[in-house]
């Protein structure tokens, strides 16, 4: 463990955080709300925690980050971020309890997107364009962009780029890992872009543009609108949203090379190939039911929204355009394991990960075969390539440990006398950064409700869910602290 | 596949399942006021099948060339013939108004899963009460591990056999001798069943009830002669004595076998059972102490009283209950639904994923985090003081997650039939785990009377895939199965 070079990294991340609430500040100004001051305050005070760190870390070297270093930074950078982020809701009287605007920011960062807020509308925009740049800046990851903009970091950027984006097989575009970041940067970029544009030509204002683009592309989903996209009731917005949130769950490699001119990647690659299966599969369903059991009349309105329900939740972005409490059981069972399921690895969504899903499923079949075959050598492979058994066991853990927590979760969330629908879909939706679930915690409805204990218990999910479990768990695990 | 083969031994199955109908009949006899007319019908119609398959393989001698493929299609198929069979007395007698209720019925008491479709039990005739504890008694040690026993004839034929119908991971022989093995078994189990009679007798319970409680709590099944099940007598003596014999038969009976030897320790040094033992005591303090502070119950003794037999009748699979825990506080509820999901130990007559399974699990999740931390290490995964091979690991897991597909696919299947989300969960966790009642309107005082037909086969094939271990039951519709 190398504290001081913990230090110099967590105290340029804080910086950045408090420096990116300069753009929220300008949209306060331009609309001259009382929210100035909150982030002119929150400003001052991240910048100050972020001295003193630095002080505390001045003579580190950056090769020294190691392995435990880079779970350490990872964690605890998402932590202070969600604690920076947190001081405007608070400042400002937003939010009325530090445990709720520290959820609010965690919620933000880890691309959430669960509320404490009943009237959004009410909040002044400077507030909520900072709620949605939180998603934008999360999406992507805080070490990822860090790491885009502070060359320095060099070697000693590898662990931190592992322990913020753990996906089952490493994959790198270039040996470099600044390039790489960088890469990452330009591609979430470029669909930030092309989605505002896309709302605008829609007729949707700049701000509006703006907050639903980063709620998408990172795959948050916090809107600046009480009834969410749904408020719209327009078919053009629907779509255009349910097209980014799909995009956004794809691996950003794949993305890369897309824009290379490279289709192949893509349409060869079994994992963009079973999260599309899924989910067309799963929107045919969910249209046939809601059509048989007389939710909506026309194809087209079930198609619809079908379509931008189920995209919005196996990304793990949480928009809503309907009230999914009132489909069927049967409907709502489906959406809650897509929760579980999640996006594909290297995409700003979150869950399991269609690619781990995959690797799970190859596993099971390779040791059916062995039933009946004791003694055959049988490979598990996912396109084309071996998976060794080293990556298959820490697959098979990683389920492990994400039903654990859930069961761990709601076993908690109960104690605090919750109902049983709204705790398990309420667990399953912070830990697969999802957002809304079912009873009480309804896409119509919001977090403010939950006990402050729950709340914090919550926004800690989020973080195990956003950094794929193993980077927060092995800091409650003993031999990390270990010399 | 060796079609003969498979018929012939199915032809024992059936035939001994039809012959053990001799037991309701000759209690109607005793009794003199029971229904013995569909029972008998049914012993014949079952012979008569029996007969059919002795037939089709009578060109079949030679038990020693069972393979792998022949043992999933007896295993699997011999429970299905048996539930076909045993559902028979309640359909012709009436008290089943379906065949689906009957199959469902039977199923439920063979794989000791415990769910019932009868709304008011104690209307029904004591034969075939008697007959319903009875399928439990058959299927808790295995129709198969029965069939080894009294049949020595199987021999070495019989090692496949015995694995697709016990493939608890890790568990040892006790004997080199499959049929002696088999004997031993339910040697321990006919010992374990008559203790809890007489315990019963003493405590006041009629001979009738007593042999059909105690069946259902060795075999960890469920099924209660009684409309209130063992709340009905409100006897702290009659739970407490039920509460021990049912925790004894959530173990492994390898283990009980080692302690009649005189093994001192042979409970306290086996891994599974200690962690067993730590979720039963775990669960008890929690509920009691959710109990008490919910002001539930006012003494201690009442709410450990209570949570002990609840918990213990959930973990153990078994389905009894003394009192309405749908009541309970919601935590509890979720709690239940874990046990349901942990079950017993390998080796015993309890479902679930099983203690050693869980614990397995726990130690490759521990090895996983470890080696994040040192990416070159190389990390071993213990159990009993011996490493636990990467293929043992491996099917461990496929297991788990077989489990949970399972599960899910069931639990979807309920939701589509319009069941509500509560009773979809719980109805395919307390199936697969072959514990009985669930939660919502399949709670402890209700019954399965209301779930539509197409639900009721898709829970009996859980019941079934839960009993089996599911390799059996999915390795049966694996095409690869049936390929020359």
């Amino acid at each position: 463990m190398h504290l001081p070079v913990i230090f110099k990294v967590l105290s340029l991340l804080s910086a950045i955080v408090s420096l990116s609430m300069v753009l929220p500040l300008g949209w306060s100004l331009w609309d001259g709300s009382s929210d100035g001051k909150a982030f002119l305050l929150s400003i001052s005070a991240g910048l100050i925690f972020s001295a003193v760190l630095f002080m505390a870390g001045k003579n580190a070297d950056y090769n020294d980050i190691g392995v435990k270093d880079g779970f350490l930074v990872v964690s605890l950078s998402w932590i202070f971020a969600s604690l920076i982020g947190a001081l405007p809701f608070y400042i400002s009287g937003t939010i009325p309890t530090f445990a709720g605007a520290f959820f609010e920011s965690a919620s933000g960062f880890t691309t959430t997107g669960a509320s404490v807020l009943s009237d959004i509308e009410a909040v002044p925009r400077g507030i909520l364009f900072w709620r949605s740049l939180t998603h934008w800046l999360g999406g992507m990851g805080i070490i990822v962009l860090s790491l885009a903009i502070l060359p320095f970091l060099g070697v000693g950027g590898m662990e931190l780029f592992k322990a913020e984006v753990p996906g089952p097989i490493p994959e790198k575009i270039t040996p470099r890992i600044q390039q790489t970041a960088l890469y990452l940067w330009g591609v979430y970029a470029f669909l930030t872009v092309a989605e505002t544009v896309l709302l605008l030509l829609g007729g949707m204002n700049l701000f509006e543009s703006l907050t639903h683009t980063f709620g998408t592309v990172a795959t948050g989903g916090f809107s600046p609108l009480n009834r969410s996209v749904g408020q719209y009731g327009s078919a053009y917005f629907d779509w255009i949203i349910t097209v980014f949130m799909f995009l956004s769950g794809i691996n950003f490699v794949l993305h890369y090379r897309l824009l290379r001119g490279h289709f192949r990647p893509l349409a060869r690659d079994d994992e963009f190939r079973t999260y599309l299966w899924i989910v067309l599969f799963c929107i045919a369903v969910i249209s046939a039911d809601l059509l048989f059991r007389g939710n909506y009349d026309s194809i087209a309105e079930a198609l619809r929204y079908s379509a931008f329900q189920v995209v919005s939740i196996i990304t793990t972005t949480g928009f809503a355009t309907a009230d999914f409490e009132l489909w069927p059981s049967f409907t709502q069972l489906i959406l809650l394991l897509l929760m579980f399921a999640g996006a594909c690895a290297g995409s700003t969504g979150g869950g399991m990960k269609i690619l781990r899903l995959l690797i799970l499923s190859r596993h099971t079949r390779a040791e059916l075969k062995r039933v009946l075959h004791p003694h055959a050598v049988i490979s598990v492979k996912v396109g084309g390539k071996v998976i060794d058994t080293r990556i298959q066991s820490s697959v098979t853990s990683f389920l492990i440990l994400y039903v654990a927590v859930f069961i761990a979760g709601v076993f908690f969330m109960t104690s605090l006398g919750m109902d049983m629908e709204s705790a398990m879909s309420g667990v399953a939706a912070s830990l697969g950064n999802v957002g809304p679930g079912l009873g009480s915690l309804g896409p119509m409805d919001n977090y403010s409700a939950v006990p402050e204990a729950g709340k914090w218990l919550f926004s800690l999910l989020m973080l195990m869910g956003r950094l794929e479990l193993y980077t927060v768990l092995l800091l409650f695990f003993p031999g990390t602290w270990r010399k | 596949m060796n079609g003969f083969l498979v018929a012939k031994f199915l032809s024992f199955i059936t035939g001994i399942v039809s012959l053990s109908m001799i037991w309701p009949i000759l209690w109607a006899h005793f009794d003199g006021s029971g229904e013995v007319r569909s029972l008998v019908i049914s012993m014949i119609l079952g012979l008569t099948f029996s007969g059919l398959l002795f037939v089709a393989g009578r060109h079949h001698t030679d038990y020693k060339t069972v393979g792998i493929r022949d043992a999933f299609a007896v295993v699997s198929l011999s429970w299905i013939f048996a539930s076909v069979v045993g559902a028979l007395p309640y359909y012709i007698y009436g008290m089943a108004p379906a065949y689906t209720d009957a199959f469902f019925e039977a199923m439920s008491g063979f794989t000791t899963t415990g769910a019932s479709i009868l709304t008011d039990i104690e209307a029904h005739p004591k034969s075939l009460l008697f007959w319903r504890g009875l399928t439990h008694w058959i299927g808790g040690m295995g129709i198969i591990v029965l069939s080894l026993a009294i049949l020595p004839f199987i021999g070495v034929g019989g090692v496949h056999l015995f694995k697709a119908e016990v493939p608890g991971f890790g568990l040892e022989k006790m004997t080199p001798r499959l049929h002696q093995m088999a004997i031993r078994l339910w040697g321990i189990y006919f010992g374990l069943t008559a203790a809890q009679v007489i315990l019963l007798l003493l405590g006041g319970m009629n001979l009738f009830e007593a042999l059909t409680h105690s069946f259902s709590t060795i075999a960890t099944g469920g099924l209660s002669p009684l409309n209130k099940s063992i709340g009905h007598y409100n006897s702290p003596y009659i739970e407490w004595v039920t509460t021990f014999f049912m925790f004894f038969s959530g173990v492994n009976f390898v283990i009980h076998y080692r302690f009649l030897l005189r093994q001192s320790g042979a409970y306290r040094d086996d891994e599974e059972f200690r962690l067993y033992a730590f979720i039963v005591l775990f669960s008890i303090l929690f509920t009691a102490a959710v109990l008490l502070l919910r002001g539930y119950y006012v003494t201690i003794e009442e709410a450990v009283r209570y949570s002990a037999f609840q918990v213990i009748s959930i973990i153990t699979s078994t389905g009894f209950c003394t009192t309405d825990y749908e009541l309970w506080p919601v935590s509890v509820h979720f709690l239940f639904i874990l046990l349901m999901f942990a079950g017993g130990c390998t080796g015993s007559t309890a479902g679930g994923i099983k203690s050693l399974r869980v614990l397995a699990l726990a130690r490759h999740v521990r090895a996983g985090l470890a080696s994040c931390l040192h990416p070159q290490g190389q990390f071993q995964t213990k159990i009993r003081g011996k490493t636990v091979s990467q293929d043992a690991l491996a099917s461990v897991t496929a297991f788990f997650i077989l489990y949970l597909v399972v599960f899910i696919a069931g639990a979807l299947f309920m939701a589509a039939l319009g069941v509500d989300f509560v009773t979809a969960v719980s109805s395919a966790a307390a199936s697969i785990g072959n514990t009985g009642p669930g939660f919502g309107t399949v709670g402890p005082t209700e019954n399965f009377f209301h779930i539509p037909a197409a639900g009721k086969w898709v829970l009996s094939l859980l019941m079934l895939l839960g009993r089996l271990e599911l390799y059996t039951m999915i390795l049966l519709f694996s095409p690869r199965t049936w390929k020359k």
